[in-house]
């Protein structure tokens, strides 16, 4: 028993030698990361576009005045949006991902490509939501204040609500970042080349899985750690100018 | 100057406002009284329509504002409002929250926005807090910076909802002497409100409303001195 233990923790360095140094592989890793790093990216930046773009549809919609006739340039948009959010957060993302890739783009080699437009949509659907809280999370004594001196809806929005709702919208938009980092990981399943990619790819070449699985869990788990601690500097560096 | 014509508003079932017509005249200074619940404030906010009126009309310098081909924005440049919270603009300084509205409807230069903010600071005390922000200030201080705020639009009508039931006794005095001095310039003023000695003696006129009614309207001298609807006798009771 002991003696099984021993061996085991002799072999475990050149295991993991086998599995990061040899045949320079860490290379690989680094690549696959770089790729996770840009779809995370890429997909953050479409899915807050369109999660703004939702938001402020459906905030606008919500808040025509009563009696006066709706808009319904207005109305179709937002009918839009709520089955674009209902359908996306109402579905898995490893089969959104899957029927990206098969249904819709079957012809795109680039899976990473296929991985971004998959995560930014879902995203998307997630931060409008996110945003949504967090424009009705202004006082509404707010909104009639800008409209009572005469400004307009969109003006009133973007001089007085917005920013007053970005604050209350960082943090659980850092949490969606987070969230988005390790979702890039079923992009793996759609044969994008990323971090797991490669991580099975030497697991299966050099018949020892673990190492690899275990390296990349440390990799996303260092990651996150620092975007947590990025995300409470930034949250606290907020709540400061709240006491000003 | 607004005229409201078998105003109505109800909430889903419920009758807030039960076919009103009133006249308010320019220089007219307007204390509208009641219980809580008695529709003053919604009465007040259909007035600029930051509440829609069920039915009825609400005609502003012979603009029919009820109209939904009215430019409800263009109107509201005219009519300034002070709210019982303040409502200023946390994320901006006191000069900005002035500035803001005349700037963006290009009814200022930024420059002369500046000016006027400085002059109108000025007139009610509070020069040196241009650069302050919102929550650096006393309740008494925001409700004189949200007066000096509507203002700035050089409105020809004010309307006040409840603007001293938010502030510590102490500080209720000073917004009273800023409504005060601009009730004596001649501005034409609508204050839904429970301070009564300020009715007394600012008001022109007093409405005395319960249930969606006016009950009572009269000035103020013979309202204080010989109300006539019972439930107006009951409330001053109580009040006085």
């Amino acid at each position: 028993m002991l003696h099984g233990l021993i061996n085991w923790l002799d072999k475990l360095g050149p295991r993991f030698y086998t599995a990061f140094m040899e045949a320079d592989r860490w290379k690989l890793y680094l690549q696959g990361l770089g790729r996770t790093l840009e779809m995370t990216l890429v997909a953050l930046v479409m899915g807050v576009i369109l999660g703004v773009v939702v938001a402020v549809v459906r905030a606008a919609h919500d808040q025509q005045r009563a009696g006066r006739r709706k808009n319904p340039l207005l109305a179709i948009l937002n009918f839009i949006c709520k089955i674009y959010t209902t359908v996306i957060r109402g579905t898995p993302m490893m089969v959104q991902l899957l029927i990206w890739t098969f249904v819709i783009f079957p012809s795109i080699r680039d899976k990473i490509l296929v991985g971004i437009i998959g995560l930014g949509i879902n995203s998307g659907a997630y931060v409008a939501e996110i945003v949504r809280g967090g424009l009705m999370s202004v006082d509404g004594g707010q909104m009639e204040a800008g409209r009572s001196l005469g400004l307009g809806y969109l003006d009133t929005m973007r001089f007085i609500v917005v920013p007053q709702a970005f604050k209350n919208i960082l943090p659980s938009l850092g949490n969606e970042l987070i969230t988005l980092f390790k979702d890039t990981s079923l992009v793996q399943a759609i044969g994008g080349m990323e971090l797991v990619y490669y991580a099975s790819t030497i697991g299966g070449r050099t018949f020892d899985y673990m190492p690899p699985y275990i390296g990349i869990a440390v990799m996303y788990l260092c990651i996150v750690v620092v975007l947590t601690w990025l995300q409470g500097k930034l949250e606290r560096r907020l709540r400061q100018s709240d006491r000003r | 100057m607004i005229d409201v014509k078998n105003l109505s508003k109800s909430f889903g079932n419920h009758l807030v406002l039960d076919n009103l017509s009133q006249h308010i005249y320019p220089g007219e200074k307007v204390v509208v009284l009641g219980p809580s619940g008695s529709g003053k404030s919604t009465f007040l906010r259909c007035l600029n329509l930051l509440e829609t009126p069920t039915s009825g009309t609400i005609t502003f310098d012979g603009t029919d504002i009820t109209d939904p081909k009215c430019d409800i924005d263009q109107v509201r440049q005219h009519m300034g409002m002070v709210f019982q919270h303040f409502n200023l603009f946390p994320n901006m300084t006191i000069r900005k929250n002035i500035t803001l509205a005349p700037v963006r409807t290009r009814r200022m230069s930024q420059q002369e926005a500046d000016d006027t903010a400085t002059q109108l600071l000025r007139r009610v005390g509070l020069e040196e807090k241009a650069d302050a922000y919102p929550n650096q200030l006393s309740g008494g201080q925001k409700q004189r910076i949200a007066i000096v705020r509507a203002l700035a639009m050089r409105p020809k009508v004010m309307l006040f909802d409840e603007p001293t039931s938010a502030l510590d006794p102490e500080m209720v005095g000073e917004v009273l002497d800023v409504m005060r001095q601009l009730a004596d310039e001649g501005m034409t003023m609508v204050v839904v409100t429970h301070e009564m000695g300020f009715a007394r003696e600012v008001g022109s006129r007093v409405l005395f409303m319960d249930g969606g009614h006016i009950l009572e309207e009269n000035k103020p001298q013979e309202f204080f001195a010989n109300p006539k609807h019972p439930r107006t006798i009951e409330f001053l009771s109580k009040v006085l």
